[in-house]
């Protein structure tokens, strides 16, 4: 494929791991779209889509684990997993620096999720040909 | 050129966080991009109805933030006319100024976006 017809995609990704099929759909399209020789700017992780970052999601060993999708694919590629840091805040999804100033005992942010600000999603989406949303 | 950014809200104010975390989406992207328009359709409208009670049902009154629209020079606001009478909501009772449009005209505003968000 020549450089004119990549595709640079940022996703912003609403829905709950766990009981939204968005959440899968959205790793489908990422998967998807490397395979076919485009590039992915970022993905934004808001609203229960945040819950993505958790690193004490367990499904059934039969069942698929999206973080640990989502992990291996963003490393592999080297795409940056975003996630909302006051949305995540409201749903127990904590790193060590924000356990730490608040206090918190635990945390449990997957790597290489990393928190931030919505100022990032105004950044992946400044930066990309196609936002898409899931 | 900055791209323009539609950002949609289709829900009813509660019971979900769409409508509340929507709005934080809108305020903290204005900050970034000053070509953003927002756009109230469907039960969205009635996001935008006077006199929530948000504190009784144990939810933050986020009414109060629709007002900094005018602050954070987020000027393009629509309404879909054929929602609020549908839903036999006057202009009158709304919280903001927003321009009313036709089924028709919100079709064409959001064709015209470069991206859109939904809520």
């Amino acid at each position: 494929m020549s450089d004119s017809q990549v595709i640079k995609f940022s996703l912003l990704v609403t829905g709950n791991p766990a009981s939204d099929q968005s959440a899968a759909t959205a790793l489908q399209f990422c998967e998807a779209a490397l395979a076919t020789g485009h590039h992915i700017s970022g993905v934004f992780f808001y609203l229960d889509g945040v819950l993505t970052a958790s690193h004490l999601i367990k499904p059934a060993s039969d069942e698929v684990n999206l973080p640990d999708r989502w992990t291996a694919l963003a490393t592999q590629h080297n795409f940056p997993l975003e996630v909302c840091v006051s949305a995540s805040l409201r749903r127990g999804i904590v790193n060590e620096t924000e356990a730490k100033q608040l206090d918190l005992q635990q945390y449990n942010l997957k790597a290489p999720f990393v928190l931030s600000g919505l100022g990032q999603l105004a950044e992946l989406s400044a930066s990309c040909d196609r936002l898409i949303q899931f | 050129m900055e791209k323009k950014v539609g950002i949609v809200n289709r829900q009813a104010p509660h019971g979900r966080s769409d409508a509340r975390e929507a709005l934080d989406l809108t305020l903290a992207l204005s900050a970034y991009n000053e070509s953003l328009s927002v756009f109230f359709i469907g039960d969205g409208v009635y996001q935008l109805l006077k006199k929530h009670q948000a504190d009784v049902i144990l939810q933050k009154d986020f009414q109060p933030m629709l007002k900094m629209f005018d602050l954070y020079d987020v000027e393009q606001v629509y309404v879909c006319a054929t929602s609020l009478q549908q839903r036999n909501i006057s202009v009158e009772q709304l919280v903001i100024k927003t321009e009313l449009l036709s089924t028709e005209e919100i079709k064409q505003r959001l064709a015209e976006q470069d991206q859109l968000m939904s809520f």
